[in-house]
């Protein structure tokens, strides 16, 4: 592909010359996890003053990129250069010592702590050398604080800052952690899609911390994957594709066509999965479905076949309603109707008995029995059905249905008695699906169906869903992937702080309209 | 509060009692005097012997040794440990120390006798930080393990004898008095000076707690190790520290049972733990980590000692206390476990 070296391009305008050697440096690096080779020989090169927007789809390595600059994860191949000096062994103190923070996309925020603690220790662990006996510096750690909270606009009242996190909404949170990342000598800010959860106002007062970051010489590095945002806040972009840097150079010289092109190495206009016609009667009613603290008001139908997208930002309550919908964490109030009968899901076995199956979003930790077979973890939710005469699992009979299911999701296992955490992502993705599918579901809910899955895999599973739909299947996905919902939607319902805010025909709405409905702002509610 | 962005941009009021609640379960120490409050109030009522000056010293002699395991347990738990050897750790410093000290060098001062049980229990908690750190096992299992092996090797290869010839200055500590009061029916109170070995215990734990580095990594530890460790907290410093910490309270905590007992008998102590992880709980800490204060601890366990020793004041059989220290662990659990869901 056309792989004119960006590298040569010279730094924005307003960036400080670099003189010596840059900031940081990756050199070659290679990164495998089991089965996964996630970075291949990537190359970077971070200058001080500059901003950066490490691009990739999901699974492209992005996520493996900074772990390894943040210290997290040890390199397999290839060196790290701090300041032109060899740092391969870097650690998370070395990284930090050295000016590198992080903004994770989970935040990294001790729940328990207050706003201060989370914001300035870190400043005190790394001036001690991460030696523990020292006194702590209360004076300081408050005047840190303060400083880095006045930075990102946040209260600097006293009974701001000695709440504990834990008490926060989402989208302060993550004002906190980024205060956290500039509290101390930050050299180079690490920020993990950090626009994910806030409003445009947010995101507007965050473009500003960066220009003052900038004008100090620190160097921003965003991962992410909002191109306009991006291409609003300006700098340099550096894409990854399936581990390996495809593409780097000033983001304000090229077109967000351009950028998609080397991000999914497909043409821009993407192929629309949904072509089946939904079928006419209803199949699942939901009317004034309420949790306190999480949405309400939430009404909608579904007919059998359709296929319906739910999106969001974190705080719009998507989440919420998704686990509510599989009876994980139910709903406070309103009205579940399944094939015209009132259902109440309190517990997941109750979605389960109403015939929805739910394909959680976080696989690993909500979802698969990572040591346990594939074939287990198909079978593991109808195991009574499996029951010979005595009671006990009829082996013969759990493999046969293992085979049937691995058969249609065209899980790629050589053994299905192998540990299912011996699978790629998209593989163990089918694999909750088909566990989902064991019970002959009439309705599948899934949450993030395609996170962490490589382009290949995606494929796969948006035509396993289309053709689920169209055997009569209905189908919710709940993703903040916006053209997924576009590409396999019948209809989109947009949520914003807890409510609908709007339903759109799939077909005759575009990405841009869809996301500006997520993040509008609205006139602040009643308080009651 | 509703003039921050972060109250209005949580969207949820909230009612008045329900805001009296949440200040509670913000605050559990609270709960846990009212606790002690309502106890007193009712024992005091039914028998007025209750207020008695000795009574109340009686309560202070007995809450040290619970008091000294509690802030151990404390320091584990902050950092979302369970630790369940300190009494196995407790009984064998106490014992070997009193024995060695008889036989070799019964004219030891008592501040060089406490400083070689604490040194003791140190020892045999950082075998347990070490054991949990790099088997990566739970605490909980690695101490219970620890608390047999510790236990089994006192009685196999120290001793199995009461041991009544402790030596004097070990028998004298016992003795110093605090504070003496004669009531006016003649008899007289008196208040042991060791008690202040808890006081000191509490300020110091409170300060390491609260006022070092290593006080807030446990708490970040307890509340994340992933994050903690992802910050930059060294995991293996937390867990050798409080593991260490609070075997050092113990082996203390041992001495002065032999202190006040005037004999050192290695099957004391045992199955002392659960009115111990019951008194901190009642004090406010959550079980999974990453929460607790020394002024509830201290509270839990005068609230546990209080209705192990007055019950019978007001009549009730002694067979109870174990039933009322039942309830109120239930009545708190479910108060603290709202804060959980919060």
């Amino acid at each position: 592909m056309d792989s004119r070296s960006a590298a040569l391009t010279p730094a924005a305008a307003a960036a400080p010359a670099p003189s010596g050697p840059p900031f940081f440096e990756l050199r070659g690096v290679h990164k495998r996890f089991a089965g996964v080779h996630a970075l291949r020989g990537v190359d970077v090169t971070i200058e001080a003053g500059q901003i950066y927007h490490l691009m990739g789809e999901n699974g492209s390595g992005k996520s493996t990129l900074i772990k390894i600059v943040s210290g997290a994860q040890p390199v397999d191949e290839g060196s790290i250069l701090i300041n032109g000096k060899e740092a391969t062994s870097l650690t998370p103190l070395a990284a930090l010592t050295a000016g590198i923070e992080t903004v994770y996309q989970d935040l990294s925020l001790l729940p328990n702590l207050s706003v201060a603690e989370n914001i300035a220790l870190s400043q005190q662990l790394v001036a001690s050398r991460g030696r523990l006996a020292r006194r702590i510096d209360s004076g300081r750690l408050v005047a840190t604080a303060v400083r880095a909270l006045e930075a990102v606009n946040l209260p600097t009242d006293p009974r701001f800052w000695s709440v504990p996190v834990a008490e926060l909404p989402i989208a302060t949170r993550q004002l906190v952690a980024i205060a956290r990342a500039i509290a101390t000598e930050a050299k180079l800010v690490i920020m993990d899609e950090p626009t994910s959860a806030l409003t445009k106002r947010e995101v507007d007062n965050l473009a500003g911390v960066v220009g003052r970051l900038r004008e100090r010489g620190v160097a921003v590095l965003f991962v992410t994957h909002k191109l306009d945002e991006s291409k609003s806040i300006g700098g340099r972009f550096i894409i990854l594709r399936d581990g390996q840097k495809v593409m780097e150079g000033d983001i304000a010289e090229h077109s967000k066509r351009e950028l998609s092109f080397w991000m999914t190495g497909k043409k821009l206009d993407v192929m629309r999965y949904r072509c089946a016609a939904k079928g006419a009667t209803g199949l699942l009613e939901v009317a004034g479905l309420r949790r306190r603290g999480a949405f309400a008001d939430v009404s909608f139908s579904l007919a059998h076949g359709e296929i319906l997208g739910v999106t969001g930002l974190l705080d719009s309550g998507r989440n919420e309603l998704a686990r509510a919908l599989a009876g994980v964490t139910p709903a406070d109030g309103g009205e579940l109707r399944v094939d015209d009968k009132a259902v109440k899901l309190n517990r997941p076995i109750d979605a389960i008995k109403a015939g929805i199956g739910y394909v959680p979003e976080d696989r690993l930790s909500e979802g698969l029995f990572l040591e346990k077979p594939i074939r287990a973890n198909i079978v593991v939710q109808v195991l009574d059905r499996l029951r010979n005469r005595f009671g006990v699992i009829d082996v013969r009979r759990s493999r046969t249905l293992a085979n049937d299911i691995a058969g249609e999701l065209q899980i790629v296992a050589a053994n299905l008695d192998n540990p299912v955490q011996s699978l790629s992502g998209g593989n163990q993705q089918r694999v909750i699906i088909g566990r989902g599918l064991t019970i002959k579901p009439k309705l599948l809910v899934l949450h993030g169906p395609t996170v962490g899955v490589d382009v290949g895999s995606k494929d796969t599973i948006y035509r396993i869903i289309q053709k689920l739909a169209g055997g009569g299947m209905g189908v919710i996905i709940v993703s903040d992937d916006l053209p997924e919902l576009l590409q396999n939607c019948d209809r989109i319902v947009a949520m914003r702080k807890g409510t609908i805010a709007k339903v759109f025909d799939a077909e005759r709405v575009d990405e841009e309209t869809l996301y500006q409905a997520l993040v509008a702002e609205q006139p602040p509610k009643e308080q009651s | 509060m509703s003039d921050f962005a972060w109250d209005s941009a949580n969207g949820i009021g909230s009612a008045s009692p329900a805001r009296v609640m949440a200040w509670l379960i913000r605050h559990p120490p609270v709960f846990t005097l009212l606790l002690i409050v309502m106890v007193s109030v009712v024992v005091g009522a039914i028998s007025p012997e209750f207020w008695q000056i000795s009574n109340i010293f009686d309560m202070a002699r007995a809450s040290v040794v619970t008091g000294m395991f509690g802030l151990g347990f404390l320091v584990v738990l902050a950092a979302g440990g369970l630790d369940m050897s300190f009494a196995s750790i407790a009984a064998l410093v106490m014992y070997s120390v009193t024995t060695a000290t008889a036989a070799h060098a019964p004219w030891l001062p008592m501040p060089v006798i406490l400083l070689m049980s604490a040194i003791g229990g140190m020892l045999l908690g950082v075998g347990n930080g070490l054991l949990v750190h790099y088997l990566k096992a739970p605490a909980l299992i690695v101490t219970i393990g620890t608390q047999y092996v510790i236990r089994g090797f006192l009685l196999t290869f120290v001793g199995t004898e009461l041991f009544i010839n402790i030596p004097l200055p070990i028998e004298n500590f016992g003795k110093y008095e605090l504070w003496r009061v004669q009531t006016d029916n003649g008899s007289i109170s008196i208040l042991p000076a060791y008690v202040l070995v808890l006081v000191a215990a509490a300020v110091a734990t409170w300060w390491v707690l609260n006022r070092t580095l290593m006080g807030r990594a446990i708490f970040a530890v307890g509340g994340n190790p992933e994050i903690a460790e992802r910050l930059g907290y060294d995991l293996r410093k937390v867990h050798i520290f409080i593991f260490a910490y609070a075997g050092l309270l113990a082996g203390v905590a041992g001495m002065l049972h032999v202190s006040s007992n005037r004999l050192a008998n290695p099957f004391d102590l045992s199955g002392s733990e659960l009115g111990v992880i019951a008194a901190v709980v009642l004090g406010g800490a959550r079980i999974t980590g990453g929460a607790g204060t020394v002024l509830g601890t201290l509270l839990g366990v005068v609230l546990v000692t209080l209705v192990n020793n007055v019950l019978i004041l007001a009549g009730i059989p002694s067979t109870w206390q174990t039933f009322v220290v039942g309830c109120f662990i239930v009545l708190a659990g479910t108060v603290f476990a709202t804060r959980e869901s919060s």
